[in-house]
């Protein structure tokens, strides 16, 4: 996917500008986190689990290579076809010659963020394969020409209204009644229903991928994922190395971290295990499977202090959680990853050069970190890529003599004290009469959105040490 | 291009990897201990089961016995369908049952278009999700899991297990004597989405109907029961 991640600034300008969006996500920041949090109260010792599902996957990824060299025997074993990709260009080409072989023009597609991260719809395009998107989010978006604005729910920024308009566009079915959201669900189901039973290829993700047993997980309330899964004749998953957990029963300890932190479900729909192609008696399923394994950078995560991130669930937890993302909106970031888990993950997959903006779209607030099912130090691998970007001179220079001064001036408390001593009385007696301030020089960043209410008459460490006489 | 890619990719982990040998990884493993489940609504497994298939969107019913299942699978497709016809896979328990009993036609065999509703036998229930558990297979082609309008699924008392470890138990059990079947599918509710403006919509592109019969002694006073407790969104 094309990535647009140095224009953070202005698209979230433009995002604030769109008065209906943003109110349509202030009430999506209000109702999601509730959701949320009444799933989680209601499941007693979520913490526990958070910290046993932590364990688990911190002992899958420091032992990664026996479990991925474990799960490949099992998948070859089940009938599988594994392919390694290094990079999403070559992800891209094995999935294009595996649909080639089977001189495929037909292609159902179900959610998968790997594919997005490759950009796979578009170069399997290109060769002029019909792919289509059946999670119903990502086939508005698709239909719309546009790219998801949340990992979860791709299609969330759009009202009933938008999706009616696009439908009437889109699908050449005459005169109909399309007023009530059930109506749209309705039309997709058959427009698409049609493409599953002529798709000859079908292409998936995987939610995770079990070491004893070759097996893939597969989530999905519509089971659309399934329908992919099993009525075309060749099955692809594509999915990622650190997908990869010991065991079923680690797999499910996770379901039950992610269902609640997703949608705020106890359960969804459809939970599948699939393990390869149809066995022999079998009426139905595909003949031949393929799993194509992407590393695309993250085997340098795993060698880096942003090991972490290597646990992240894909929930969207921290999206809808942080006030940057339910401020702007999925399309600022610029990239296929959003929010905080997207500020880390894509510079650590891309470049820190092209997404600089994106860990600074952070308050610090730390709510992330708090909902993070995952138990990821998300503020903390902010901070951590923000110091990098200082580092490698990626900050602009006047910030990073700014910060310097600061620095310097925080680990000399003497002279800190002095020039605070000086400059906030001096700031009281020219801003007492009006109480704030409309402009201050150096710090016109603050004042071009705000006031900037004016002191007291005495710093902080003045007051205390006049406190502590006083007793 | 993937051979190259493979050994680059494996060498990359191995760096990045402790080199524990394998008893050392199992060990570890297992030390980790079992992770917590959801706490279930009632103390009866029974009831808990289906409280939750109830809260999934799912509609339930019960039956002493088979004779009394296939009953109430005349009844509930006569009440919804005015017909007497459904299609299942080729188990061999559903092929056993009463069927003319209760004047339903089963077909035996995958979902074709056109055909309305798929009956499944489930290989257990979890209570913890009010899921039933199919495996793919002549006994449960895939389609009929997926492509009916209804799907109605029977599953045992006796196959009921309380939580997610319990039935990966039993499903490692299963597949150890049976071999891994193509696919597992836990079902907890009739395919639904929230895609558009959050809006709970059901019968995605799945099942827009999901009927749990459960067999059991006393089954009546226990989907009573259920009822009571459950709280369907």
């Amino acid at each position: 996917m094309q990535q647009h991640s140095e224009n953070f600034l202005d698209n979230a300008s433009e995002a604030l500008g769109n008065k209906s969006q943003a109110e349509f996500r202030d009430l999506m920041a209000l109702f999601t986190p509730l959701v949320r949090d009444a799933a989680v109260q209601g499941f007693e010792g979520f913490d526990q689990l958070r910290s046993h599902v932590k364990r688990i996957r911190q002992h899958s990824l420091d032992n990664l290579d026996h479990y991925l060299d474990t799960y490949e025997q099992h998948a070859l074993e089940n009938g599988n076809q594994v392919h390694f990709a290094r990079t999403g260009d070559e992800m891209n080409s094995i999935v294009l010659d595996i649909c080639q072989q089977h001189q495929a023009t037909r292609i159902a597609k179900g959610k998968s963020m790997v594919t997005e991260e490759t950009g796979l719809n578009d170069f399997l395009q290109r060769a002029d394969l019909e792919v289509k998107e059946t999670d119903l989010g990502e086939y508005i978006i698709q239909q719309a020409g546009e790219t998801p604005s949340h990992i979860v729910g791709p299609a969330l920024h759009k009202t009933a209204g938008e999706v009616r308009e696009l439908f009437l566009d889109k699908h050449e079915l005459g005169e109909r009644d399309l007023s009530e959201p059930a109506d749209l669900v309705s039309e997709a189901r058959s427009v698409l229903r049609r493409h599953f039973l002529e798709a000859q290829v079908g292409i998936i993700g995987a939610n995770a991928l079990i070491a004893e047993n070759g097996y893939s997980m597969l989530v999905t309330n519509e089971g659309n994922g399934d329908l992919c899964a099993n009525l075309p004749p060749v099955l692809i998953i594509c999915t990622s190395v650190e997908r990869i957990l010991p065991r079923a029963e680690d797999a499910t300890a996770m379901l039950r971290l992610l269902v609640r932190s997703a949608t705020g479900q106890p359960q969804t729909c459809y939970t599948s295990f699939y393990s390869g192609p149809r066995r022999e008696g079998d009426l139905d399923g595909p003949v031949e499977t393929h799993i194509v394994l992407l590393d695309n950078r993250r085997t340098d995560i795993l060698a880096s202090d942003y090991r972490e991130m290597l646990q992240c669930i894909r929930c969207g937890a921290c999206l809808n959680h942080c006030p940057i993302y339910t401020s702007v909106g999925g399309h600022a970031y610029g990239w296929v990853y959003q929010g905080p888990m997207g500020s880390i993950l894509t510079p650590l997959l891309t470049s820190l050069e092209q997404s600089a903006a994106l860990p600074n779209a952070c308050t610090s607030c730390g709510r992330c970190e708090e909902v993070c099912p995952s138990l990821i130090p998300l503020p903390e691998l902010l901070r951590d890529l923000r110091h990098q970007e200082m580092e490698q001179k990626l900050t602009p220079s006047r910030w990073r003599f700014g910060l310097k001064m600061h620095a310097w001036l925080a680990r000399h408390p003497r002279l800190y004290q002095f020039f605070t001593g000086l400059g906030i009385p001096l700031l009281h007696l020219v801003g007492r009469r009006r109480g704030s301030f409309r402009r201050l020089p150096m710090a016109s960043g603050w004042t071009s959105q705000r006031d900037f209410p004016s002191p007291q008459g005495k710093t902080f460490m003045q007051q205390y040490k006049a406190g502590r006489k006083a007793q | 291009m993937t051979g190259s890619a493979r050994s680059e990719i494996f060498a990359r982990i191995r760096h990045a990897s402790r080199g524990a040998g394998a008893e050392q990884i199992v060990g570890e493993l297992r030390s980790l201990g079992r992770a917590p489940a959801a706490a279930l609504p009632c103390d009866d497994l029974y009831t808990a089961f289906l409280v939750n298939v109830l809260n999934n969107q799912g509609t339930v019913d019960c039956a002493a016995d088979r004779s009394g299942a296939v009953a109430a699978v005349g009844k509930y497709l006569y009440e919804h369908y005015r017909t007497h016809r459904l299609v299942a896979g080729n188990d061999q328990r559903l092929a056993a049952m009463p069927w003319r009993d209760a004047g339903v036609l089963p077909r035996f065999g995958a979902l074709e278009p056109g055909e309305t509703v798929a009956m499944s036998y489930a290989r257990l229930g979890v209570a913890e999700l009010g899921a039933v558990v199919t495996f793919t297979g002549r006994a449960n082609p895939a389609a009929n899991n997926l492509l009916a309008e209804n799907h109605i699924v029977l599953v045992d008392g006796a196959e009921l297990v309380p939580d997610l470890e319990a039935a990966w138990a039993t499903i490692n059990m299963l597949t150890a004597e049976e071999g891994r079947p193509r696919g597992i599918n836990f079902i907890a509710g009739p395919s639904s989405t929230a895609d558009i403006e959050g809006k709970l919509v059901q019968g995605a592109h799945g099942p827009r109907q999901w009927h749990v019969i459960l067999l059991a002694e006393a089954g009546e006073e226990i989907v009573e029961k259920a009822r009571e407790i459950a709280t369907p969104g």
